[in-house]
C-alpha cells in the first residue's frame, strides 16, 4: 500500500542532487497508475533509493505468519555438466544454485530489484561509474565475511575469459578485466566500458553467473556448494540429487522449510508422475506437461511474466528479404492473438515485432499494434513486383514450441501466397557454431531461434539488431537504428528511455528486420499443498518462503 | 591346446574390435556439429572464450593428435578427465556399470525362472492350450517397446497403486534389499519383453530334446516321467537358452538407454547418452567402450558356454 504522502515524501528524498529529474518522472507516473510498483523500484535503484524506500515500509508486501517446518520436494532436470556458477547455462542447475548463492541485487519477477548482498547503489552523473554498498555482516556457509574482495573477485572471474565464464557474452562492452575495484571493506565501484543506466540489473540475478564467491573459490563448488543464501549444503549426489538444510546463520529472514531435498530426472515424464504420486511439491512445467495437470485440484500453475520469446530472422541482405515491402508482408500474414491463445495456451503476451516486452518499463506502448493483414499483405507483394507471393525455406531447431509455431507460420503465409517449405533441425546442429558462415542459426534465410528472458532489452537491442551484433541472424545493417540505439543507452531518465525506445519500436516496425509474435511466461508446477513458491523467468528457484498448507 | 588357441585369437578380436570401436567414436565426435568448448558454455556464448576453453582442453588441437594424447594415456589405463564433470572419468564408468549391473541382475532374477519356466511349460505341452497361449503371450509382450510398458507400469504400480516410487533410485546407505525392490518396476519392462523369447527358445529346445533318441531310450528303460524330464530333457533342452541369455545378458549389462532415463537410474546408458549430449569425449570413449567389451566378452560366453554344454560344438570351437 503506498500512499500519496510517501510519495510526496520520496520525491523531496531526491531533490537534491542532479539525478532528481528521473525521479520525479517515475514517481508522478506511478502516482498516475502508470508506472507498476516494480518499475518504480527499477528507477528507485538507480538511485540507490531502494534500500532506504524499503527501510520506509514503502514497499513491503502483506505476508502472513507462515508456519515453518518440513522438506520442500523439487524435481529438476539433468545437470549437463558440474554444477558451478562462473560457467553454468543450465536450467537445474541454476535451480540447484539458487539455494545456497546470492547475488548483490535479485531482479524479483513481481517487485524487481531486491537489495540482497548490496545494500545500495548510485551511479555518478555519467552513469560510467557505479557504486556499491555492501550489507555488512554477512557470512559464506564456511564462516567468513564477505568483503568487497570477494564481490570484486567474483566480478572479475567473470569477465576473465580464461576463467570459463559462461557470461562473458552479458559483460561485453559494459564491464572488463580491472573494472570491480575495492573502495573499503564494504564498498566497491565499477567502471564501466561506457555509460549505462541499466548496470544494477547486470549485477543482479539476471545474470545468472553473479553469485558473489569467496575471493579464493577454485571451481570447485560442488565440493561444499560455499555461498551466502538462506540454505546451506546437506549432501550432494552428482547426477541423482543435493539436499540443503537452513542456513541459521543467515543475514535475513531465516528460511522458514527445515530442508530442500532436490532430485534430477532424467526424464519429463518420470517427473511428471513423481509429481502426481505425491513425491514431488514443484517441477519445471512445459506446455505439455500443464496437459497433464489441467483441471486436477492438487496442483496448481504458477506463472511470471518473462521477455523469452522466439525470434523470427529475416536476412535483409538476401532475396527475397532485401525489400522490406516482402518483410511487412511476411509479418503481416501472422495472426499473433490465435498463436498466443492456441499454440501458448494463453500463457503469452502478443508482441510487435521488436524486442521491447510490455514489461520493460522503457517500451512504449503507445506505438500501434501490427495485426493479421492478408490484403495488406499481398498489397506490399504486389508492389514489391511478387504478386503471385515466392518460396522461401524457413530454418529452425526442434525445441520447445517452435517446430508448432513454424508450422503455424507456414500456414499464416499460405495465404498471401508465401510458399515456405520447412527445415527443422536438431538444435545443436541448428546453432552449428555460432560464428557467421557456419551456423544455420546465423546464415539462414529465414529461421525462428529462442531466446531465453533479459531483465533489460539491451542484450537483444545490441546482439541480435546492431549492424556489428554478434547474433545479427537478420544482418540488419541500418546506421539509423544504430544512432537510435546510442540515444537510448544514453537516456538518463524514463521519459528519455520511452521516446527513444518509441523512435526504435517505430523503425523495427517499418524494417521489420525481426517478426518477435509474442513474449511466452515462465511457469512451474506446484502442488497445492505448499505456499510460497518464488521464481524468476531464468529458472531461480527461491524457497526460503515456502510453508505447508 | 586348441582351447588356448582359440581364447588368445578371441581376445586380440575382442582389442582390434575395442580399438576400432575408439576410432569410431573419435570420428563421430569429430563430425557431431560443434565443438565441447560450445556446448559447455551454451550457444550465445562468447567466441573468445569457447576458444580459451577448447585451448585448455585442447579440442584445438588437430585431430590425429587429440586421438593419440587420448590412445596413449587409455593403453595406460588412464581415460582422462571428463571435459563436463571435471573429474576423473573412470569413477564415473566403474558407478555406472556397477548401476546397470544391479538392474541387469534384478531383470536375469525374474527372467530366468519365468522365461525358462513358461517354456518348459509350452514344450512338454506342445500343440496343446496352454502351449499356444504362453506363446501368444509372449510374442504379444515382445512387441510392446520397453518406453511404453515401462511408462504403462509405473503409471499403474507407480501412481495408481503406489507400491513401488517412481523414481529408481534408492536412498544413500539403502540395504541391498531395499535397492533391489526400487530395481523391481524398472526391470520389469525388459523382464516382460524378453521372457518370450527366452520361452520360445526353451520351448524349441524342450521339443526337440522329448523327440530325441536318448529320451526315448529314457521312457523305454522304465523312467518315470519326471525323471526323464529333469535328467534328461532340461539338460539337453536349455543349452541353446543358456547362451542366449549369455548374450542377452551383455545387451542387458551394456545399459538400457530408456529405461534409465525414465527412471533415473545413472547406469551405462545413461552416461553414454549424456556425454554424447555434452561433447564430453573422454567420458564418451570410456563409456563406449565399455559397452563394447561387455557385448563382444557376453558373446564369447555364450559361445563358451554353448560349447561346453554341447558336445557336439566342441570341434567347431577354432575360429
Amino acid at each position: 500500500m503506498t500512499k500519496r504522502s510517501d510519495i510526496d515524501f520520496l520525491r523531496n528524498q531526491s531533490g537534491h542532487n542532479h539525478t532528481g529529474d528521473i525521479w520525479n518522472v517515475a514517481v508522478d507516473e506511478y502516482a498516475q497508475g502508470f508506472l507498476k510498483r516494480r518499475d518504480l523500484l527499477k528507477y528507485g535503484a538507480l538511485l540507490g533509493l531502494t534500500g532506504f524506500a524499503a527501510s520506509q515500509g514503502l514497499f513491503t508486501s502483506g505476508a502472513r505468519a507462515a508456519t515453518t517446518g518440513g522438506t520442500v520436494r523439487v524435481g529438476l532436470g539433468q545437470p549437463t555438466k558440474a554444477i558451478d556458477p562462473v560457467s553454468v547455462t543450465d536450467p537445474a542447475s541454476i535451480g540447484v544454485i539458487s539455494q545456497v548463492g546470492e547475488y548483490l541485487i535479485l531482479d524479483d519477477p513481481k517487485d524487481g530489484l531486491e537489495p540482497k548482498l548490496a545494500l545500495s547503489w548510485e551511479a555518478d552523473e555519467t552513469a560510467k561509474r557505479w557504486t556499491f554498498k555492501l550489507r555488512p555482516g554477512v557470512k559464506f556457509h564456511d564462516g567468513r565475511t564477505v568483503t568487497a574482495k570477494d564481490v570484486v573477485a567474483s566480478f572479475e572471474r567473470l569477465v576473465d575469459p580464461a576463467s570459463g565464464s559462461s557470461a562473458l557474452s552479458a559483460y561485453k562492452g559494459i564491464l572488463s578485466k580491472g573494472g570491480a575495484k575495492v573502495v573499503d571493506d564494504e564498498t566497491v565501484a565499477f567502471d564501466l566500458d561506457g555509460p549505462n543506466s541499466n548496470f544494477p540489473f547486470y549485477v543482479s540475478s539476471d545474470v545468472y553467473n553473479a553469485v558473489i564467491l569467496p575471493a579464493d573459490y577454485a571451481g570447485d563448488f560442488e565440493k561444499n556448494f560455499n555461498g551466502t543464501g538462506p540454505f546451506k549444503l546437506e549432501s550432494f549426489r552428482p547426477k541423482q540429487g543435493a539436499s540443503f538444510v537452513r542456513n541459521t546463520d543467515y543475514w535475513g529472514d531465516k528460511a522458514l522449510p527445515d530442508r530442500v531435498e532436490i532430485k534430477f530426472f532424467d526424464d519429463e515424464q518420470a517427473q511428471v508422475l513423481a509429481l502426481q504420486a505425491g513425491q514431488l511439491d514443484v517441477i519445471p512445467s512445459t506446455p505439455r506437461l500443464e496437459l497433464s495437470i489441467d483441471g486436477n485440484p492438487n496442483f496448481k500453475l504458477l506463472s511470471v511474466q518473462a521477455s523469452s520469446h522466439d525470434q523470427v530472422h529475416l536476412r535483409t541482405d538476401q532475396a527475397p528479404f532485401t525489400d522490406k515491402r516482402i518483410r511487412r508482408a511476411l509479418a503481416l500474414t501472422i495472426d499473433r492473438e490465435a498463436v498466443v491463445k492456441g499454440l501458448l495456451k494463453g500463457r503469452a503476451i502478443v508482441g510487435n515485432d521488436t524486442p521491447f516486452a510490455p514489461i520493460f518499463p522503457s517500451a512504449d506502448t503507445s506505438v500501434p499494434q501490427r495485426k493479421q493483414d492478408i490484403a495488406e499483405a499481398k498489397r506490399l507483394l504486389a508492389e514489391a513486383g511478387v504478386p503471385n507471393g515466392f518460396q522461401v525455406t524457413l530454418t529452425t531447431e526442434r525445441a520447445y514450441d517452435i517446430p508448432d509455431y513454424a508450422v503455424l507460420i507456414q500456414n499464416f503465409a499460405k495465404k498471401a501466397g508465401i510458399d515456405i517449405k520447412l527445415n527443422v533441425l536438431p538444435q545443436d546442429a541448428y546453432y552449428g557454431s555460432a560464428t557467421f558462415g557456419s551456423s544455420p542459426w546465423l546464415d539462414s534465410n529465414l529461421g525462428i531461434t529462442d531466446f531465453g528472458h533479459r531483465g533489460t532489452p539491451d542484450i537483444f537491442l545490441n546482439a541480435t539488431l546492431k549492424s556489428t551484433g554478434a547474433w545479427n541472424a537478420a544482418h540488419f545493417n541500418n546506421p539509423a537504428y544504430d544512432a537510435l540505439l546510442l540515444d537510448y543507452s544514453k537516456a538518463r531518465d524514463l521519459q528519455a528511455q520511452r521516446v527513444a525506445a518509441g523512435k526504435i519500436q517505430t523503425l523495427l516496425l517499418d524494417e521489420t528486420p525481426l517478426i518477435i509474435g509474442y513474449f511466452s511466461q515462465y511457469s512451474r508446477i506446484v502442488s497445492t499443498k505448499v505456499e510460497g513458491v518464488r521464481f524468476t523467468a531464468i529458472s531461480h528457484l527461491l524457497l526460503d518462503r515456502v510453508s505447508f498448507v | 591346446m586348441a582351447v588356448a588357441r582359440h581364447l588368445t585369437a578371441r581376445a586380440g578380436s575382442l582389442l582390434l574390435t575395442l580399438w576400432l570401436v575408439s576410432i569410431l567414436v573419435f570420428w563421430a565426435g569429430q563430425v557431431l556439429p560443434g565443438d565441447v568448448g560450445r556446448v559447455m558454455l551454451g550457444p550465445f556464448a562468447d567466441a573468445q572464450a569457447v576458444a580459451e576453453l577448447n585451448k585448455r582442453l585442447g579440442a584445438d588441437q588437430p585431430v590425429l593428435v587429440q586421438y593419440w594424447h587420448w590412445f596413449s594415456k587409455a593403453i595406460a589405463g588412464d581415460f582422462g578427465d571428463s571435459l563436463a564433470m571435471r573429474a576423473p572419468v573412470a569413477p564415473f564408468v566403474l558407478e555406472s556399470m556397477r548401476k546397470s549391473a544391479a538392474l541387469a541382475g534384478v531383470i536375469l532374477v525374474f527372467l530366468v525362472p519365468l522365461g525358462v519356466g513358461a517354456g518348459v511349460i509350452a514344450g512338454l505341452n506342445a500343440g496343446r492350450l496352454v502351449d499356444r497361449l504362453i506363446v501368444l503371450a509372449g510374442v504379444s509382450l515382445a512387441i510392446v517397446p520397453d518406453f511404453v510398458s515401462g511408462l504403462l507400469l509405473l503409471i499403474v504400480f507407480g501412481l495408481w497403486l503406489s507400491w513401488f516410487p517412481i523414481n529408481g533410485v534408492a536412498p544413500d546407505g539403502a540395504g541391498f534389499w531395499t535397492n533391489g525392490y526400487y530395481l523391481i518396476l524398472p526391470a520389469l519392462p525388459l523382464v516382460l519383453n524378453l521372457a518370450g523369447y527366452i520361452a520360445r527358445m526353451t520351448r524349441a529346445g524342450v521339443i526337440e530334446a522329448m523327440a530325441a533318441d536318448y529320451t526315448r531310450t529314457a521312457v523305454l528303460k522304465g523312467l518315470d516321467r519326471r525323471e526323464v524330464v529333469v535328467r534328461h530333457v532340461l539338460r539337453n533342452a536349455l543349452t541353446p537358452t543358456i547362451a542366449v541369455l549369455a548374450t542377452q545378458s551383455g545387451f542387458l549389462l551394456g545399459g538400457l538407454v530408456v529405461i534409465e532415463a525414465l527412471f533415473g537410474i545413472q547406469g551405462l546408458g545413461n552416461l553414454v547418452l549424456n556425454a554424447a549430449k555434452a561433447r564430453d569425449f573422454p567420458m564418451l570413449e570410456a563409456g563406449v567402450l565399455v559397452m563394447a567389451a561387455i557385448f563382444v566378452l557376453s558373446a564369447a560366453v555364450g559361445d563358451v558356454l554353448q560349447a561346453l554344454l554341447d558336445p557336439r560344438q566342441r570341434r567347431r570351437v577354432s575360429p
